[in-house]
């Protein structure tokens, strides 16, 4: 929201202060100023001019050739193509190398061979209005040279207040709140606002009532005659247009002034087009109506209304309809100033997407106090502005809505211990009166009374109340204090603990990247990897509509990333920390499964491949605890169609399937344009701490020398090492120490179909050093029993 | 005899290395040495002779000795020099190229800020990002038709559930989780409606914390919330403020600014001209909250903040754009090699 500091002034004095003084006083106290906009600012320094002749341009017909005098040297020729000069009026000029407010720079031009040496200013050039149908003429005779700053000063600053920190103060929707907080963060007085109207008794009236008093807690209406939709005055005018508001004339001017000044929302009806008794109540099924703004709207009996013999004539607290809005013509007014139940506003205005400076402050829930007050404000300016104006009847206010100030307390102690330094009993007085609450001291400490436009919605408890003590005090003025307590060891998720060490460990020992991704996946990517058709959580107003799904795994994601890195290194690892949801499967509170992994891409060649990842990913998992073994993935094809079917296993600690490592599979690679050779990996990290981790245990250092045994099985395609370091265990018995495949050999010198794996058997004994005949009865095992594998013994 | 002394002498002068040397040392003094030979004769001559012979024989051999210690000394202190004067050893010349793996540079703030608060207490949480609207919403005293959920720009699931808009919901889990004294810091992801820009993202990262014990005051959100900060963004002199901020949640709620770090508070266009940068919305916890978390008011007060990650990272390493965090982008992920 604008609010316009010449405009505050009309009710505190705030002279002595510079914008930034009053953007900090607000910021540190009440609401955030976001930016301080100067308005009309430089056009203080513009000089008077009198318009000493003015006769037709000789070679334009709309242009005029003036002499101006400035007060100071020879009167300046001007060109001015405004329908309105003449002769002795008295202007606003700017000379050769000043500044207009948009930053144009006025240069000594000719314009079709006259030169001008200057310009006369319109309202709009001056940026003080829309106004661009003539030149700004000054209604009094001032002498020729003055400055404008010294007979008719407009400079302004507009503070632009963050809105959010408002939401929760319907009395700070209006200038005539912000200058209530400035009076008492500055301790000055408040202006009171002009004196109550008298309204007649008697006299013309239409019927009015409220059928729905929830939704609609106060109307106030009164008729109004011999009103005029005159062009505003230039104060008001100008004001409007420093907050932003168009001026279109007196009538409208003056429901948007009484707005932007005490924040309530206020409808003028032409008192001609009302057909009969004015009612407030909930439209019917199948209801409709056009409002201002020309459009036709579906009505629901969620939505409230005022209607006028039978038919809507205004959408209520939104906005009028476009039958009974004031006309150039209108003499006769129904004015409206009324409370709307918040939630009703806000659903219908929601609905209809239809926000307006009114349903924005009727979302706040006004003080049904302000309605009377506006329309004592608008009656009575009315009066001042527009002579013969006056009301016509008398004030309706048929709910007869009384107000009793509630009490809150107060309490010393918990005042204290909130803010945690102690404030004087004078000091808390003095910050809650300056803001019109009354107070009195207790046992306890305060019971203070709340003034009805900090009752409807803001203030409601004792910790509301301690919050205006310490910001009017200022929070920075409360001392620091550390935190006490017991010292105790926090509680520690072991599932947030993997994780981070995880993610260090991948970065570290694999020199992996950690990337971060969005939980939302594209529809073309669930496509490409082929899990479009499962069930995924769906958001209804997603960023793009492609773009809907949240993903049930990491990895699609990561593979996503790795076409991305691979343009800026040949080879690259790739990984990610992130949930996957699963809604098939509801937790306790009916929200979807969330499974935390860590997902790896890797892709590049030797050492970004299935091999590399698959001993990183075992070497990072056993730094963990994790002993992981490897085995073959069954019956996920499905769930994960991007594996690579042959090339992929699972990762198991006992019985638990952990994740899985292996290669991508080629048809997805095509579809992500990825290179073939993919590796990729995924680690379920409440799986793996399910199945439990082990800490390292020491084993005696052998007292006798181990003895390597090199051995090389030679065995069919498809045979598994596993099969075979099996045999070789079982053969070396209690002797074996370690049994580590050191190469797989296939090609030159092997009979077709067949490979060679070759592995360093350890064997080694604790209570003598062996001997070669150990080796050699060892040997002889293997050979013996090789084919139970169908391998034969090599060398 | 003494010809050949000196032809001995000269070999042992000009040996060029300490294998020659070594050679030389085998040839005169070794078992089957000249020298030795001339000491096993010297028992062979008439016994007037022997004295002044042995004598002669023993002073031959130690004066040789020490010649031959002499030159190896010599010989070692010159291969020393030659070892150290290190010729065409060039400072400048790199060692082999060296790939290093990264983490996010959030993911390094995170971990920086768990160590600090875990250090201070405070135990690490996380809750489900697709979230209730009890927990998002309700229990954190933002009931239906509130104005503040506009301000929120929820992202809603079909099946009525929502992308959790803060890490705040935690709170109330927690409380329910644990009885207090509670400190608790809750990092993770969030979701809001927007439109992405160079300063805004529907995906955000968060930092929740809570404190909830009796007696816990504004006092002390103000010491947790400078201590924070001067760690993370690593600046002892750091200035902060703290001013009125408006959320359901807490009462009363602040924002928490620092002078900010590009202009030192003159004004600049990351701070929008105003010297202080909104880095922290924080408060005392609202009592309806601690009621929705099972918790009396009365007998406990709490604070909690909600650090935005995003934020603090850019500041802590000068990024200008929030869009550079997501995805695989090389160029911008090796830069943060801090681990
Ligand atoms: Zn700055």
């Amino acid at each position: 929201m604008k609010i316009s500091i010449r405009w505050l002034q009309r009710y505190v004095d705030l002279s002595d202060q510079r914008p930034e003084q009053i953007r900090d006083a607000l910021t540190m106290s009440t609401a955030e100023v976001e930016a301080i906009h100067p308005f009309a600012v430089g056009l203080d320094e513009l000089v008077v001019g009198h318009v000493l002749t003015c006769g037709r341009h000789p070679d334009a017909d709309k242009l005029s050739l003036t002499t101006v005098d400035v007060g100071q040297g020879e009167p300046l020729q001007i060109v001015c193509g405004a329908p309105n000069v003449a002769q002795g009026q008295r202007v606003v000029v700017i000379q050769v190398g000043q500044e207009l407010p948009d930053g144009t720079k006025i240069k000594k031009t000719k314009i079709r061979g006259a030169v001008s040496m200057g310009m006369i200013c319109s309202e709009r050039e001056l940026g003080l209005s829309e106004d661009h149908d003539g030149i700004l003429v000054l209604d009094k005779d001032y002498t020729p040279g003055i400055t404008l700053g010294r007979v008719r000063p407009l400079a302004d600053h507009v503070l632009e207040i963050d809105n959010k920190s408002i939401n929760h103060r319907p009395d700070l929707w209006g200038h005539y709140g912000f200058a209530r907080e400035l009076a008492a963060i500055l301790g000055r007085e408040l202006q009171p606002l002009g004196a109550p109207v008298a309204f007649p008794n008697d006299g013309a009236r239409l019927d009015l009532r409220i059928e729905d008093a929830d939704a609609c807690p106060r109307y106030l209406g009164v008729c109004l005659s011999g009103v005029k939709a005159t062009r505003s005055p230039d104060w008001m005018r100008y004001l409007l247009h420093a907050v932003g508001q168009r001026s279109i004339n007196l009538l409208v001017d003056l429901t948007n002034f009484v707005m932007l000044e005490l924040g309530q929302p206020m409808h003028a009806f032409d008192r001609r087009r009302l057909a009969g008794d004015v009612v407030v109540r909930r439209a019917r099924a199948g209801e409709g109506m056009v409002t201002l703004d020309e459009q036709k709207r579906e009505l629901e009996p969620s939505d409230l209304l005022i209607t006028s013999g039978g038919a809507p004539v205004a959408l209520a607290g939104i906005m009028g309809g476009l039958g009974s809005m004031v006309e150039p013509d209108t003499n006769e007014l129904f004015l409206e100033s009324a409370t709307f139940h918040a939630a009703t506003i806000r659903r219908t205005s929601t609905r209809l997407g239809l926000r307006t400076d009114s349903s924005a402050r009727f979302e706040k829930t006004l003080d049904p106090a302000g309605a009377e007050l506006a329309v004592h404000r608008f009656v009575g300016l009315l009066g001042e502005l527009c002579p013969g104006a006056a009301p016509a009847g008398p004030l309706l206010d048929p709910a007869a809505w009384r107000f009793t100030a509630p009490e809150v307390r107060l309490r010393r102690s918990r005042l204290d211990l909130k803010l945690g330094h102690v404030i004087d009993d004078t000091t808390v007085r003095g910050i809650l009166e300056r803001l019109e609450f009354g107070v009195r001291t207790t046992d306890e400490g305060f019971a203070v009374t709340v003034p009805s436009f900090r009752a409807s919605k803001d203030i409601a408890i004792e910790d509301d109340l301690i919050e205006e003590v310490g910001r009017m005090f200022r929070y920075d003025n409360i001392p620091e204090a550390p935190l006490v307590g017991a010292v105790l060891p926090p509680h520690r998720e072991p599932e947030l603990i993997l994780a981070r060490d995880l993610c260090r460990m991948l970065a570290l020992e694999l020199h992996a990247h950690e990337v971060y991704n969005y939980s939302f996946v594209p529809d073309r990517l669930l496509e490409a990897v082929g899990v479009a058709a499962l069930p995924h959580s769906v958001v209804a107003n997603p960023v793009a509509p492609e773009v809907c799904r949240m993903r049930r795994h990491v990895l699609p994601s990561v593979l996503q990333a790795l076409g991305t890195a691979l343009r800026s290194a040949p080879a690259v690892c790739l990984f990610e920390h992130g949930k996957g949801y699963h809604p098939e499967v509801r937790d306790a509170d009916g929200l979807p499964h969330e499974v935390r992994e860590v997902a790896l891409a890797a892709a590049g060649g030797p050492g970004f491949d299935y091999p590399a990842l698959r001993s990183g990913v075992a070497g990072v998992l056993r730094r963990s605890g994790f002993a992981v073994a490897f085995d073959e993935l069954l019956g996920r094809s499905d769930e994960l169609p991007w594996i690579h079917p042959g090339k992929t296993v699972a990762i198991t600690l006992g019985a638990t399937l952990c994740g899985y490592v292996g290669e991508l599979h080629p048809q997805v690679a095509h579809q992500l344009e990825l290179p073939r050779g993919v590796a990729l990996a995924n680690l379920d990290l409440r799986q793996l701490l399910r199945a439990g981790a082990s800490a390292c245990r020491f084993a005696d250092l052998p007292r006798f020398p181990a003895q390597p045994v090199d051995v090389a099985l030679l065995v069919p395609q498809g045979t598994r090492v596993k099969q075979c370091a099996e045999l070789l265990r079982h053969a070396g018995g209690k002797l074996v120490r370690g049994v580590e495949l050191f190469e797989v050999y296939r090609g030159e010198g092997l009979p077709a179909g067949t490979k060679s794996l070759n592995f360093t058997v350890t064997l080694g004994a604790d209570d003598r050093t062996l001997t070669g005949k150990d080796e050699e009865k060892f040997l002889a095992k293997v050979r013996e029993r090789a084919s139970e594998v169908g391998a034969e013994l090599r060398g | 005899m003494d010809n050949r002394r000196q032809e001995w002498l000269d070999a042992i002068a000009a040996a060029g290395d300490e294998a020659e040397l070594r050679r030389i040392d085998h040839g005169l003094l070794g078992k089957q040495g000249v020298v030795q030979e001339l000491v096993r004769g010297v028992s062979s001559l008439p016994a007037a002779e022997r004295p002044a012979a042995g004598k002669a024989a023993n002073q031959l051999k130690l004066e040789l000795q020490a010649a031959l210690d002499a030159r190896r000394a010599h010989l070692q202190a010159e291969s020393l020099t030659r070892e150290l004067a290190a010729p065409d050893f060039d400072p400048t010349e790199p060692g082999p190229a060296l790939t290093q793996g990264t983490l996010h540079p959030i993911t390094a703030v995170q971990n920086e800020l768990v160590e600090l608060f875990t250090s201070l207490g405070f135990t690490w949480q996380d809750g489900p990002e697709i979230e209730s609207e009890h927990y998002n919403f309700e229990a954190l005293n933002i009931p239906a038709d509130h104005p503040a959920r506009d301000v929120q720009d929820t992202f809603w699931l079909q099946d009525g559930t929502l992308l959790r808009t803060h890490t705040s919901p935690v709170q109330v889990r927690t409380m329910r989780r644990f009885r207090p004294p509670l400190r608790v810091i809750v990092p993770g992801r969030c979701f809001r409606q927007e439109t992405v820009d160079a300063s805004h993202e529907h995906t955000f990262f968060q930092m929740e914390g809570l404190v909830v014990d009796r007696a816990v005051s504004t006092a002390n959100l103000i010491h947790t919330m400078k201590t924070c900060l001067r760690v993370i963004l690593r600046r002892e002199d750091l200035e902060v403020r703290l001013r009125p901020g408006f959320f359901p949640f807490v009462e009363p709620g602040f924002e928490l600014d620092v002078r900010c770090l590009l202009c030192g508070g003159a004004g600049c266009k990351v701070c929008k001209q105003s010297g202080w940068i909104e880095i922290l919305p924080c408060g005392m916890v609202h009592p309806n909250v601690l009621r929705a978390g099972g918790i009396d008011p009365e007998e406990y007060t709490g604070f909690a903040f909600g650090m935005g990650l995003q934020r603090v990272t850019m500041l802590r390493y000068g990024i200008p754009d929030i869009r550079y965090f997501m995805g695989g982008d090389l160029r911008f992920l090796r830069q943060f090699v801090e681990v």
